[in-house]
This record gives C-alpha cells, structure tokens and sequence, in this order.
C-alpha cells in the first residue's frame, strides 16, 4: 500500500474515517501507531508545530529567572486545591450561585451531557456556539447533540478545520497541528464554497473570521470550557489567543460552561502565578492575547443565563489514589506531548484519546478506572522530558510506572497464568538472578545460544518463536564475548 | 439538577481526601503558609519599566505612541486621523476632552451588538499594564466600557498613564481591589492565532489592530540616566 505524501488524505486515512477518541472502542496504542508511522507528512507537520513551540519555550522559560520557583508554588497551590476539593468546591458554587450563575453537578459523561443537552431544549436552541474545550470532547457533546438536532458549531480556528475536514484533535492546545496549510486550504475551499481561496495563513485566517461573524452575532447560545474556576469569587476563567472565546463569552444570550471539578483555584490571586506559566508552556509566549474572566451575571454585560456544569467523571477515584493525584494538577498546558519523543513521532490519534501524550497516558486509563487504554502507560520511554517540563510538577514517569504495575496486577488475577508467557519468563528471570552461579551459566548459554542470530553488524534484529514479536520493533546488540566479571577478574590476573 | 449527584460527588471528594466539610478556619491557615518563593516586585525604575512595558507590547504587534498628559487629547486626535477610519466608540466613563472633533463618536448607552461591530475602532481606558508580559487589564469599569466594546470593533484604542504600569503580574495582582475585580479581560497584543502551521496571525475575532497611548503625568525626572529617547530602543532592558 503506498502512503506517499501525495495521495495521502488528511492524517493519512480514507475520507469519512475518522480517527477513534473513544479509549472503549480505540485500538492498542501499538497497532494505533503504525500508519502514523508510516505517514510522513503527518509526522512533518507534528515535528515542525512542536519544534517551533518548545523554541519558543525554551527562550521564555530560560528568561524567567524564577521559572523554578514559580513551578514550586504553582504545583504547591494546585495540590492544596486538591487537598481540600470539597470545601473550595462548595465555596465556588455558592460564590457563583450568588453572583447570578447556576451550578449543575455531573457525576458522569451522560449525565453532563443530559444537563446540557435540557438547558439548551429550555431555550428552544439549534444551534450552539462552541469554544474550544476538551472536557466536552471527553464527553463526546458533539455527536450527542447533533443525534438531538442540535447543531454544535466550533469556533476555534483549529477547531474548525477539525470539523468541516471530519477529523479529531490530535493536541489539546493545537488541536489540528497534525494539518498543514495546503490541508487546510483544500478543507475550507471545498466546504466554505471558496474555491479561489490561498494557502496563505493569513487568507486562510480571514476566511475563518468571515465565516464565523455572522454564527457570533446570531446564535443566542454558547459552550465554554474553564481554565480555571476561582473558589474565593466563584469566577471562571478562560484562556485563549484568537477571541472566538471572548465572543463565545459575552456575545450570547446564555452560556453554559463545562469544567472538570479538578478545575478549582483557592483564590483570585493564584492566577499571578498560572498566568505567568501557562501560555509560556503552552504557545511559548509570555503571554495569551486574550484572558477572560467572569463572575455569575453582569446586567448589560454579557450572557444573562450563565450555568456553570462540574464534571466528575472518574476524576474522584483518580483523587483518592494519593501517588496518582497529582495528574489532577495538570492545567493542561501541553508542554509534555511537545516534549516527549513518542508524541513527537506519532502525533496525537494514536492515542485514542482526546487527552494525547505523556499526560494523556497517565490521565486517559485512569478516566476510565483501568478499564480502557491500557496500552498508554507503555508508550513512554521515561525519559522524563515530560516532567522537567511541566509547570505544576506532575511526576508523569513515576505515575506510568505505577499504571504499568496496575495494568500487570489485572492481567495477573485475568490471565492463567501458568500459560501466560510474561509470567513464565520472569519466574525463570527470578530463579536466575537470584543465583550467582546459575546466572553466569545462563550468561554463557545464552552468548553460545544468541550468536546464531547475531548479523555481522553485532546486533540481533530478529529471533524465533515467542522472541520474534519482542524482536519486531526492538533491535538487541549482540552480546559481548566476554561478560563485565569476566574481563574484572582477568585484569586483575593479568596485574 | 440532580442533587443527589451533588452530594454523591462532593462525598466521593472528601472520602477521597479524607478532608471534613466546614473547616474553614484549617482551610484558610494550610492556604496561608502555601511557598510563594517567586519574584514579586519588579526591580526596574520608572523609566526602564515603561520602556520594557513599550517593548514588549510593540513585540506582539501593539503601536504604541506616548505623550505628556496635557498633549493627550492631541495625541488620541492624531492616532484617530492615521487610522483613515471615521466612527469611534466610546464607554459612558471616558473623559469628554478624549472624544476628537472631526469624527463620528458613539457613546455606549447599551449599542446593540450590530452598531458596536459597524463601527470603525473604539477608543477606552484600562485599569492597568503589566510590563513583563506587555499585558493590558481591563476591569471594565465606565471609562473602560462593556467586555463587547473591546471586542467587535476592528480597531481599539487603549489609553495608560504611567502611574498605571507595573513590571511584574504579582504587582499586578497587588493593586487589585478586595473584593477582587468580577469582570476582567486581559489584553497581550492583537487577537492572534498560530493554528496553522505555527505561523502568528494577527486578527482572528478581535481587534486587528490595538494602539496604546502611554501617557506621561510628569517629566522622567531621572533624565540623565534614561533619556525619553532610549524609550524607542527596540531592546527591553533586561528583566530579571
């Protein structure tokens, strides 16, 4: 089959076959990869977005003197938060409730959705104004309102190109980064009816804003995100750069907004710090053009209906596992997939998840209590570039060993394990490496054993039997003739 | 709503925490010896401070201009003719020598949404500028107009006085009022975009065009070390 850059359709998949972000219905992380592997242009466009964003990155962080400090505060904050969730989260619904909001609690996907789906029947909507928010791809809210006749309209320019070209986000703050301008000039020419249209970024952009106009200044409903919720004020606070959110924000006659209960800042003034890390971790810019924030009703100013929707789903029982709550903290600035050498190969769909890379690897199988995605924990070399990166210090390597030993507990209890070859394996390793003697012969056998298999180069690229599926995507180099003991004891002969 | 969602997650929280509801005296002292280690106070005199603020808003693509508080109304009269637009908006709040002769002016006494997008550019005040990010903050206060003010037209005129430019965020936050303000936007340069390909686009939804007026209340008294005319370098001095 040839997958030449060419002929490739958008992300290198058949039109209409849209990428699966569903982590029940997603394939393994390893069999998700392959045509991503094999997709050069894909993998371009991901190594050009991510190199130009952690550049600049780098440049901003290496100018803040105290970056480390305000890591250290921003991960103390943030785990206080968590600390004490239930209270600021009361704090911040009756805060909210007083200034004119209305609080929703959802305690799961269907639940969020079935709330949001009745307060946009009560007024009468067919079509609702979207900014770019993850949570609401998390719970899959497109697909579900569209089922009910409600059209959901994106209005963030990636997310747009997401959905007139039918594809998913494969980055939560670039989610079309995976699309280049000839891609995206052919998605708009064909469905905004502008065949003349450029692939100039600034026609594409203007395209974008013309097309968009008339949907802000008419459609009386809108669905946000939150950055960040304020406990102390009951605030929401949304970050973006192109003001589709601030339109989204103040332009409607009501606005309702999804936020992860995870969400939650103690007080207004946290923001001196999240502010100063966020868009610098994000887009490497000091800061975000544009940073709203709202509280309840203003009269004359903005939605007079604003419903605040807390979204639990999974993120309690992440909470209670004391080692893994801090990937609560994530404030979902993205610095690690642009960091971490497995992302930067296969962009984001591999994943099966709308959370990609190194924090979507942690965050996707906990979501769904180890049920799905347990392929995630592995797609990591630990290299820990991910965790030198984040801005609220979440320990991702530790955590995805601590998955990986979950999801090797599970198979243990399912599997027999007599037959379970994993386990055979490291019973014998066991035996082994506990005897010194029986260690050295096994060394020595396996040298006789292995160089059959060992090509001129000195690496070992494929083996027989049950090592041929470990050897397909590894190369092992040959082994030496003698081990390091040998060579120890004959220097000290030789001396 | 379901309130037994509401109890069902808020006790799935606290089990998961094993925090008590209702302690909030506890709360508010483990919150206080939080580590706050970072840098506060900015560390630059006043002359630097605008010009690292000036350097930084031009970074991101702002015009800035600036003039002493009795050329003001000049100054916003010249940066009305350079635009070649004719009808302003103005918030209820902004000073009445502000609004040019010779052009159209609209004061916002709830302007639909349609007239605020017809018109050209809207000129408005702020509360505050943070230097170290070239950050604008609008409290939408009256001078500084309703959130769609700022947003619909295409072209935004912000007017700072010195004495309103701080270096740092924290400094920022400092001069906040208590309560902390309900509405705020905060501006860094025109709305933008790098969506496609990484490349930054001026002009998305926003205003295309943001100009700022950096008002003088006094003479730079420390002349000699900062002469008005190293405000144009184009390097920012260095900000630690």
């Amino acid at each position: 089959m040839s997958h030449g850059p060419a002929d490739d359709a958008i992300a290198g998949r058949a039109p209409g076959d849209r990428p699966v972000l569903d982590p029940a219905l997603a394939p393994p992380f390893p069999i998700a990869a392959l045509p991503v592997l094999r997709n050069l242009q894909l993998r371009k466009n991901v190594a050009h977005a991510t190199d130009v964003i952690q550049a600049k990155r780098a440049h901003l962080v290496a100018e803040k003197t105290d970056w480390q400090q305000l890591r250290t505060a921003a991960a103390g904050i943030r785990t206080h938060a968590l600390e004490n969730l239930g209270a600021y989260l009361e704090q911040f619904e009756a805060r909210c409730t007083a200034a004119g909001g209305v609080v929703h609690w959802a305690a799961d996907a269907e639940e969020a959705r079935r709330i949001i789906l009745e307060l946009l029947r009560e007024e009468n909507a067919t079509e609702v104004i979207k900014i770019k928010t993850m949570t609401s791809a998390e719970i899959q809210l497109n697909p579900f309102l569209e089922a009910d006749g409600i059209r959901a309209s994106e209005t963030d320019l990636a997310e747009i190109i997401l959905q007139l070209g039918n594809d998913e986000p494969s980055h939560i703050v670039v989610p079309a980064l995976h699309v280049n301008r000839g891609q995206v000039r052919e998605i708009f020419a064909r469905t905004m009816g502008l065949p003349e249209l450029t692939d100039d970024p600034e026609a594409l952009t203007a395209a974008a804003r013309n097309y968009l106009r008339k949907k802000f200044l008419s459609v009386p409903t809108a669905i946000s995100g939150a950055n960040f919720l304020i406990a102390e004020t009951g605030s929401v606070a949304v970050v973006e750069s192109e003001g589709n959110g601030r339109m989204c924000l103040t332009l409607p006659r009501t606005l309702i907004t999804l936020a992860g209960i995870e969400k939650v800042l103690p007080r207004f003034q946290d923001l001196e710090v999240m502010l100063q890390m966020l868009a610098r971790s994000a887009t490497g810019e000091r800061m975000n053009p544009y940073t709203s924030l709202w509280t309840g009703v203003r009269r004359g100013d903005g939605p007079q209906n604003f419903h605040v929707v807390l979204l639990d789903n999974g993120r309690s029982a992440i909470l209670a596992r004391e080692r893994q709550r801090q990937t609560l903290r994530c404030i979902r600035c993205a610095a690690c997939m642009n960091a971490c050498p497995v992302y930067r190969q296969t962009g984001g769909h591999a994943y099966g998840s709308v959370y990609p890379g190194p924090i979507g690897a942690i965050l996707t199988p906990q979501l769904t209590g180890m049920r799905y995605a347990k392929s995630l924990p592995y797609a990591s070399s630990l290299c820990g570039a991910c965790y030198e990166v984040c801005p609220v210090k979440i320990n991702i390597p530790e955590i995805l060993i601590d998955l990986r030993a979950q999801v090797t507990d599970q198979e243990r209890h399912e599997a027999v394990r007599l037959f379970d070859p994993m386990y055979l394996g490291m019973r014998i390793a066991n035996l082994l490496f506990a005897r010194a003697w029986l260690f050295h012969a096994a060394q020595r056998m396996a040298r006789i054993g292995l160089r059959v298999f060992t090509q001129r180069d000195g690496w070992i690229h494929s083996l027989p039997g049950m090592g041929a599926k470990w050897a397909q995507s590894r190369d092992l180099r040959g082994l030496p003739r003698q081990t390091f003991h040998e060579w120890w004891a004959r220097r000290k002969e030789v001396k | 709503m379901s309130a037994s969602s509401r109890q069902a997650i808020l006790d799935r929280v606290r089990a998961a925490t094993s925090a008590t509801a209702g302690d909030h005296a506890q709360l508010a002292s483990t919150y206080s010896v939080l580590p706050y280690p970072y840098i506060h106070a900015g560390k630059l005199d006043a002359a630097a401070r605008i010009a690292l603020l000036v350097a930084r808003l031009r970074e991101y693509d702002a015009e800035v201009v600036e003039c002493m508080g009795g050329e003001l109304p000049a100054a916003i009269a010249a940066q009305l003719a350079a635009s070649g637009r004719h009808s302003f908006l103005a918030p209820p709040g902004l000073p009445a020598e502000w609004l040019a002769s010779g052009f159209e002016w609209k004061i916002d006494r709830g302007l639909s949404a349609e007239e605020i997008d017809q018109a050209d550019g809207v000129v408005t005040a702020a509360f505050c500028a943070i230097a170290d990010s070239g950050t604008l903050a609008l409290h939408h206060s009256p001078g500084e107009g309703r959130r769609v003010l700022t947003l619909l037209p295409d072209w935004h005129l912000c007017v700072v006085r010195a004495s309103q430019a701080v270096e740092t965020l924290p400094e920022y936050f400092a001069r906040c009022p208590s309560p902390p303000p309900a509405l705020v936007t905060w501006i860094s340069g025109p709305s933008a975009t790098a969506d496609i390909e990484m490349t930054r686009i001026k002009g998305v939804h926003g205003p295309r065009f943001l100009h700022v007026i950096l008002v003088h209340d006094e003479p730079i008294h420390d002349k000699e070390k900062s002469p008005h005319h190293s405000l144009r370098l184009k390097e920012a001095p260095h900000f630690d």
